[in-house]
């Protein structure tokens, strides 16, 4: 499965929302409920998921959906 | 020289007309020199702290920027943060914490004397400690490229319209207006005339009548009136918002008028229904700061706590807030009032979903009505410790209120109490419209015979009824 299918997975399950469709030029302001409450509870669901971890200066520079993906793709392959 | 005294309109008019003869780099050269001017016009000393701060960042995030060696990077970040807030610290919070250090080598049976300095503080002191810290963090993860250009960066760092009580702008933001060729419009200088005179006539009408009312109240020794009370807490509470969206709007004039894009700091906050949607609209700048900076880090290094984690990260991240706004344990109370609102509502939020709330359009109406109402009351209730002198006063006051003594006492007259009520209900309505049509710029766009009526009002008022003095912005002392 691709990361960005894979990735969209997980916003439905943190959102409770089907209808998601991610993209990389996507925001918080995009997802309804993507609240820095919520956001923590995607970062934790990513990690597990995708077995990885995020440092704090990784997930800080994130402005984007896509920003995510790179980073999450940086740290697949092998 | 506030924005609301006689000499600031005659610097102003100044340097907007310089501005106007000049091209882009040499405006942003005379825009530095003007905010240096203004600077000094309170206190020239501190002049030097504000260029400590500017060239640390400066060469910090040039640093950061030129290295490959994450281990060089962080110590140039951790430099940049522990020269800034050790200036913040020094000049703000010293004598609280050596006061209070004594206080509980004291409690255990020594005497100690605490080490005071006789500590004058620097305006403006917090705002833009943030607004350089936040640069050199952006730098370190990437978010912002960092300028060569001194002269720029300190322009961003000492922009007069924004030096003494923000917004605190992002360097992604403001930056990037000040290194490209800004374009000035007529349209933009109306809306520009528009937001200081509108800012101007929550300052002194609005505000400083009110500020009357609460002080007579928060300046008397006890006992407390309950009655006395809930009027001073009712009158801070929009004393304390005009004050600050007063001072937040003629700052986006001026920047308006000279060209730039200054974000809101404050969208219709007495209409917030719950404590998430307050923060989203009260000082938006700073909640933003805040979050990026103290929640996010906090709540990452303890996500795996889960639900407790995030609890102790939003407790920590508005004590701290308190803390930002003065060293005092009112405002340290105040803070952990926020957080701990946050806290339930962060809780019950799943469990407020499901109630269902009436169908029709006007039973919907009425239900907002009645939560904004009743939300106003948790925020003045923070109010209420955020002005209190003493820890002592804000309970003896919250007493007062609960034993439910509603006589009105004669020492405050009932002129007071009819200017509050007419004056705000002029506001209030307002900003029902605004907040109705879901924009604060919606009279300046209104028909112009709207727009005469309401501009002969407020012209009216600031006239007869606006304190005229330069009386002080609140926020200016944080």
């Amino acid at each position: 499965m691709e990361v960005r299918d894979k990735l969209n997975g997980i916003f439905h399950e943190v959102f409770k929302d089907d209808s998601i469709q991610i993209k990389p030029e996507m925001t918080a302001n995009d997802v309804e409920g993507w609240d820095s409450f919520s956001h923590v509870t995607l970062i934790v669901a990513i990690e597990t998921r995708f077995n990885i971890k995020f440092s704090l200066r990784e997930t800080m520079s994130f402005k984007n959906v896509g920003d995510m993906m790179k980073c999450i793709e940086r740290k697949i392959t092998p | 020289m506030p924005f609301n005294s006689l000499q600031f309109p005659l610097f102003f008019i100044i340097v907007f007309f310089l501005y106007l003869a000049l091209k882009h780099k040499w405006q942003n050269r005379l825009l530095l020199v003007a905010s240096c001017v203004f600077y000094a016009a309170w206190d020239w000393r501190f002049l030097g702290l504000v260029f400590i701060s500017i060239t640390t960042d400066y060469l910090c995030s040039l640093k950061i920027h030129a290295s490959d060696s994450e281990k060089i990077k962080k110590r140039f970040l951790i430099l940049s943060i522990l020269i800034n807030l050790s200036i913040l610290g020094f000049f703000k919070y010293f004598n609280f914490f050596s006061a209070n250090f004594a206080h509980l080598i004291n409690l255990f049976g020594f005497t100690v004397h605490p080490y005071v300095f006789k500590i004058i503080l620097p305006i403006g002191i917090s705002f833009y400690t943030f607004k350089t810290m936040s640069y050199t963090i952006d730098v370190y993860t990437g978010k912002t490229e960092p300028t060569s250009s001194y002269l720029d960066y300190a322009l961003f760092v000492i922009f007069f319209p924004l030096l003494l009580a923000g917004p605190i702008m992002r360097a992604g933001d403001l930056l990037a207006q000040i290194t490209s060729k800004r374009k000035l419009t007529l349209d933009k200088f109306y809306e520009g005339s528009y937001l200081i005179f509108w800012g101007l006539f929550q300052k002194v009408f609005v505000a400083d009548n009110l500020a009357r009312i609460a002080d007579q109240v928060f300046n008397a020794p006890a006992p407390y009136n309950g009655a006395a009370v809930l009027l001073a807490t009712y009158a801070f509470a929009f004393q304390i918002y005009c004050d600050f969206a007063g001072y937040s709007n003629m700052a986006m004039g001026i920047g308006k008028c000279l060209g730039f894009e200054i974000t809101l700091n404050f969208n219709l906050p007495y209409f917030a229904t719950n404590p998430q949607e307050f923060w989203q609209r009260w000082h938006i700048s700073l909640s933003s700061w805040l979050r990026d900076y103290l929640y996010t880090p906090i709540s990452f290094t303890l996500r795996r706590w889960g639900t407790w984690g995030i609890g102790c990260a939003l407790m920590a991240t508005f004590l701290l807030c308190g803390l930002w706004h003065g060293a005092g344990w009112t405002f340290i109370l105040w803070g952990a009032y926020w957080g701990a609102l946050i806290i339930i509502y962060s809780l019950l939020k799943p469990l407020l979903a499901k109630i269902p709330g009436p169908k029709n359009a006007f039973g919907q109406k009425l239900w907002l009505v009645v939560r904004v109402v009743f939300f106003f009351q948790l925020v003045c209730l923070g109010w209420l410790m955020f002005r209190a002198e003493s820890m002592g006063q804000a309970f003896l006051m919250i007493k007062s209120i609960l034993v439910c003594n509603m006589h009105m006492p004669g020492s405050i007259p009932g002129i007071a109490i009819k200017s509050l009520l007419l004056g705000l209900c002029f506001y209030i309505l307002i900003e029902a419209y605004q907040y109705h049509k879901s924009d604060v710029m919606v009279i300046y766009k209104s028909h112009y015979l709207i727009k005469a009526v309401i501009y002969y009002i407020v012209f009216y008022l600031i006239i007869l009824y606006g304190v005229l003095g330069a009386q002080e912005f609140i926020y200016i002392r944080f």
